[in-house]
């Protein structure tokens, strides 16, 4: 099966380099998505290759660039990693178990919580969860986590139109709807930024767009 | 409706004469533009000098006073901008990730 690795970041300078050497083992084709970065990262790496927006667009954008470069190029399934180093490439090989066993179109992370998620987003996920289950009729324990799988066939029928952060949670409303075959499995996740990622205001406007979604997809 | 309120309301009006001539001046609107927003607001300023005016058209549709009469129509014409230029920003916004996102697909290193 071919697998691409795809990751999505956003002024990551820091941490990219750390990402892309810890996944170098697995030797899987890796796509990096720079979105827009106003940090200069000025990225060379073997063997991977680097799509640039020129804007930032946001989290979806970037993940949905990503994945049509990999399914142009070829890829069966793509895997997808958070830029910020929070995801463990030892865990990689979860994820590669279940979508070459082929009796998942999804693999979700779903990240515990004694690994360092704080409270807070801990609760807001919690929440995001029974509402998209009460709306869509599936139950993810995580929905933010950004460490997931998809095949090609998967990724074809739940291509998402959030361009920021809400893709997340719309991947999730949009698997629930065409009733395809997921598994959940447990990951690491460290915070190394705390300012980063999906904030208060930010998971207001996601609640709004669930509603939305309930009526348009 | 008092005339202090009816001088803040002028000096407005004129205000937004003024901005929208320097749109038009600095090319950032097109003559068509400029003429029908002279028209909208040449028309207020008529209105706020002689409110009495729309008495009769406010009567019509039992409104008693000609001051809710105005507070009406304009809500109604910022909620009706307002979503047209909610429907445009999204159009540009979509077109902008579509180019953005085949500039970067097409330059993949």
């Amino acid at each position: 099966m071919n697998i691409f690795i795809v990751i999505p970041f956003r002024n990551e300078k820091k941490h990219i380099g750390l990402v892309v050497k810890g996944i170098s083992k697995y030797k899987l084709p890796v796509v990096l998505v720079d979105d827009g970065s106003i940090d200069n990262p000025n990225l060379r790496f073997k063997n991977v290759t680097l799509l640039t927006h020129k804007i930032n667009l946001g989290k979806g954008a970037a993940m949905k660039t990503g994945a049509d470069y990999a399914i142009a190029a070829g890829a069966d399934a793509i895997i997808f990693m958070d830029g910020d180093n929070q995801h463990m490439p030892g865990d990689l090989p979860k994820f590669i178990k279940h979508l070459e066993s082929g009796g998942c179109d999804v693999v979700l992370g779903s990240r515990n919580y004694s690994y360092g998620v704080p409270l807070i987003r801990f609760l807001g996920n919690k929440f995001a969860s029974v509402v998209l289950a009460i709306l869509f009729g599936i139950y993810v324990s995580d929905v933010l986590c950004g460490f997931k799988a998809l095949t090609k066939k998967a990724y074809q029928k739940i291509r998402w139109d959030s361009t920021g952060y809400g893709v997340e949670t719309e991947m999730v409303a949009r698997i629930g709807k065409t009733k395809l075959n997921f598994c959940e499995v447990t990951v690491q996740s460290i915070y190394h930024d705390k300012v980063k990622g999906v904030t208060i205001l930010d998971a207001v406007g996601i609640m709004g767009e669930i509603i939305k979604w309930r009526f348009t997809i | 409706m008092i005339i202090g309120l009816q001088i803040i309301a002028l000096i407005f009006a004129f205000s937004m004469v003024y901005f929208v001539v320097l749109h038009f001046k600095r090319g950032e609107i097109s003559k068509s533009e400029i003429v029908s927003w002279i028209i909208m607001w040449a028309a207020a300023i008529v209105i706020i000098v002689f409110p009495e005016l729309l008495r009769k058209f406010a009567s019509t549709f039992l409104v008693t006073r000609v001051f809710d009469l105005m507070v009406i129509a304009g809500f109604i014409l910022v909620i009706s901008l307002v979503t047209s230029s909610y429907i445009r920003t999204k159009k540009l916004e979509k077109k902008l990730e579509d180019m953005v996102r085949r500039e970067a697909l097409k330059k993949s290193k």
